[in-house]
């Protein structure tokens, strides 16, 4: 052993004879890059198995493939806006039908809002109220508008009206994180504002956090 | 889970529900169970879609739902559950082999919703069937749901858990999520249903508008308004129903390779006799008396009882013990071993892959190290009477593959290498293991491969679609020949070429993965087996 290493043979704590490496023979080199990606085998794939139940299978998962993406359990992705819009995408839109889950068995928070809205019976009510309000609200802006034209000048009252009107959307929203049913009228109040008034709030939109709230009220209508 | 298995998870997801979905249900087999609001927040998907993604995920019984302490709904992932939709194609393939056209298509609709009610499958089944017929034929409601019958009877399809009724009665709010029972008494319980009526043809209702229909039609509108008979119950496929018979037709085919084909028939005689009363996960099944079998042979199979006891002795004294003999009494009575035949199975398997990988010689070693559970180097080296420098290349290479495994026995306390045993052994369990693996991680290559050769190529693909659709809808308004041909001629001929070349790898890789999954199927029934067994 001790001359072993006298030798300047690597030094090991066991014989290397007993490995099968023989006396005097090179040790083979240190591997110090990943093995190649895709080696070269020994030996070559034995063939698959054929038959006709494998390409009775081979179409099933096929045609499996394909019908998946065709049911309306398939979710696509907003794809991106394409610079020209292809002519041939029209046609390629799949008809799928409409999957209306069981909500009974599932998770009351799996169920959209929009269903609570409808089921609801003051549905109907705060769709008339919010009609009202909106409509004295379109009123009242037109009303501002014109004063506004005889003016000319009125920039700053103008800019503190707005500013109101912005307090009086927080505090709606914070109604709606209270309770349920005031949240459904709310979000009604402000489908109904955003459709109507959408045009004039941004106009006189001034670059306060105003507009960040409106964005948010843009989230909740839509959901 | 291994992160081959997420991989695979995620491919999978994606292919059949889209991005949205697989983002959200690998997220869910990462981190386990998780609320609502904090996969919105840590998937960065808005709530509306986490929760159109969840629907999906339930819908098809990849995830579920358990309520926790403050009324927290917590959403869980089956990873397992996920990986067997690449089994879809075999299950649907089995039912067809079992109950002809019918049963495929139930099965296929079961598998494609996930669940449904047994009239909406019946309906469906029934138009799609009708489609397919000739002119003026249709399927019958009653047909369909005799078939459903069949299915649920064999145990093939079963109820979801259900919502039990609730009485109105109840105050307070109602829970946060519905608590779904089952009893294991009606999981096969088929409604009572009237289904009467005939499939429809989706174009040719004008046609047959003649005089009944019209009476018929708000007859129809009524009908979609009265309540759904079996409104609330759904069915599903029951997957290890399938697992079972797949196990089973495994075994037969064994015994078939291995003695003759009346052998394997007596199998499957004592499997069937056995299906229904022995639970899928039993090692072994019910004993059945040689009489028992005796009778329950086909009958077309004309053998006497005293041939048929000579196959039962001849089975029972195979080293494979795919048959054990239990005991004498009514002319013997036999069990089909299960566990030790998806052991043989099993290893049967990993041989033959480490003669494909590593050539027959490194197939011996390995058999021999088999056969002899433990074996130092120089007795390896002798017994399979192969020189010494090649034997311990082979050796190692299987080791480094982790077919093998070193056992080390030092004599003494310090563990030095000059005075210690190295025993080279298989531990089946874990060669399996690693094989399985192995099998997820291919199949999850190939899933990528087959998606890149279809990228590369989309711009083809969609142009020979569009060709294709052209001249189908020529063909439809009766255009002329030398018209058909110059439209088809708009491919040229190296782009054919090239279209032909995709299909071929595309088929390939399909073919594989079916076929590697039947890998996967039978280790994997191993693992379990052998798990229940500890």
């Amino acid at each position: 052993m001790a001359g072993n290493k006298g030798r300047g043979r690597a030094a090991y704590t066991f014989n290397i004879e007993a490995v099968g490496f023989g006396r005097g023979e090179k040790l083979p080199d240190v591997a110090l890059k990943p093995p190649p990606l895709f080696p070269d085998t020994d030996y070559k794939p034995v063939p698959l198995k054929a038959g006709e139940g494998e390409d009775y299978m081979l179409a099933l998962k096929q045609e499996l493939r394909e019908t998946m993406k065709r049911m309306p359990y398939y979710m696509e992705t907003p794809e991106e806006k394409q610079d020209i819009e292809r002519y041939s995408k029209r046609y390629m839109k799949v008809y799928k039908e409409e999957w209306i889950p069981d909500w009974r068995r599932l998770p009351r928070e799996m169920m959209p809002r929009k269903k609570c809205r409808k089921a609801g019976p003051k549905s109907e009510k705060a769709k008339d109220t919010g009609k009202g309000a909106s409509l004295a609200n379109t009123a009242d802006v037109l009303k501002k508008i014109e004063e506004l034209e005889k003016r000319g000048d009125g920039e700053k009252s103008d800019e503190e009206n707005e500013e109101k009107e912005g307090s009086k959307e927080k505090s709606k929203e914070g109604d709606e994180e209270e309770d349920d049913d005031a949240a459904e009228q709310e979000e009604y109040d402000e489908e109904e504002q955003e459709e109507e008034n959408d045009y004039i709030n941004s106009y006189f939109e001034d670059g306060d956090d105003f507009g960040a709230d409106s964005d948010d009220n843009m989230d909740e209508a839509t959901y | 889970m291994t992160q081959a298995e997420i991989k695979l998870c995620s491919l999978l997801l994606q292919e059949h529900f889209g991005e949205i979905v697989e983002k959200i249900g690998v997220h869910l087999i990462r981190t386990g169970s998780q609320p609502l609001r904090a996969i919105a927040h840590d998937t960065g998907t808005s709530l509306d879609q986490v929760k159109k993604a969840l629907c999906v995920l339930i819908q098809h019984n990849l995830v579920i739902y358990q309520v926790h302490k403050r009324g927290v709904v917590e959403y869980e992932a089956q990873c397992s559950r996920v990986l067997r939709m690449l089994r879809y194609p075999r299950y649907i393939y089995t039912a067809k082999t079992l109950y002809s056209d019918t049963g495929e298509l139930i099965v296929e609709e079961l598998l494609l919703n996930g669940k449904m009610t047994m009239s909406a499958v019946v309906k469906k089944v029934a138009d799609r069937l009708t489609e397919t017929m000739e002119d003026g034929k249709t399927m019958d409601y009653a047909e369909v749901s005799n078939t459903f019958v069949r299915l649920a009877d064999t145990h093939f399809v079963q109820r979801c858990p259900w919502v039990p009724a609730t009485e109105n009665s109840d105050p307070g709010p109602p829970p946060p999520a519905p608590i779904l029972v089952i009893s294991e008494k009606d999981m096969y319980l088929v409604p009572k249903l009237s289904l009467i009526g005939k499939g429809k043809r989706r174009r040719s209702s004008d046609e047959d508008a003649a005089g009944e229909p019209k009476a018929k039609r708000p007859k129809h509108s009524t009908d979609n308004k009265e309540p759904i008979p079996d409104d609330g119950i759904y069915w599903q496929a029951n997957l290890d129903r399938f697992h079972q018979h797949f196990r089973d037709q495994a075994i037969v085919s064994a015994v078939a390779n291995r003695m003759d084909q009346t052998s394997s028939e007596i199998v499957r005689t004592m499997l069937r006799m056995s299906e229904i009363t022995t639970p899928s996960t039993a090692p072994f099944t019910q004993p059945l008396s040689s009489n028992e079998i005796f009778r329950s042979l086909p009958v077309g199979y004309n053998i006497s009882k005293q041939v048929l006891d000579q196959y039962l002795t001849l089975l029972a004294d195979d080293p494979l013990e795919f048959v054990g003999k239990s005991g004498d009494s009514g002319g013997g009575m036999y069990v089909i071993n299960l566990h030790k035949a998806l052991g043989s199975l099993a290893t049967a398997t990993l041989e033959s892959v480490v003669q494909e990988r590593f050539g027959s010689r490194c197939a011996r070693i390995f058999r021999l190290v088999l056969q002899k559970k433990h074996l130092e180097q120089k007795q390896v080296e002798d017994f399979a009477m192969i020189p010494a420098k090649e034997a311990k290349d082979m050796l190692y290479k299987m080791l480094s593959g982790n077919f093998i495994s070193l056992q080390e026995i030092p004599k003494t306390p310090d563990h030095a290498p000059s005075r210690t045993f190295y025993l080279y052994t298989v531990n089946i369990l874990s060669a399996a293991r690693m094989l399985l693996h192995r099998c997820y991680k291919s199949i999850a290559n190939l899933i990528e491969r087959r998606q890149f050769e279809t990228k590369e190529n989309k711009r083809l693909l969609e142009k020979s679609q569009r060709v294709e659709a052209i001249i189908a809808s020529m063909q439809a308004t009766g255009a002329e020949e030398a018209q058909l041909q110059e439209i088809e001629e708009m491919i040229t001929a190296p782009e054919r070429q090239q279209l032909e070349t995709l299909k071929r790898n595309v088929n390939k890789l399909d073919a594989s993965e079916i076929q590697v999954d039947e890998t996967i199927f039978l280790l994997e029934s191993y693992i379990e087996s052998t798990m229940k067994r500890q």
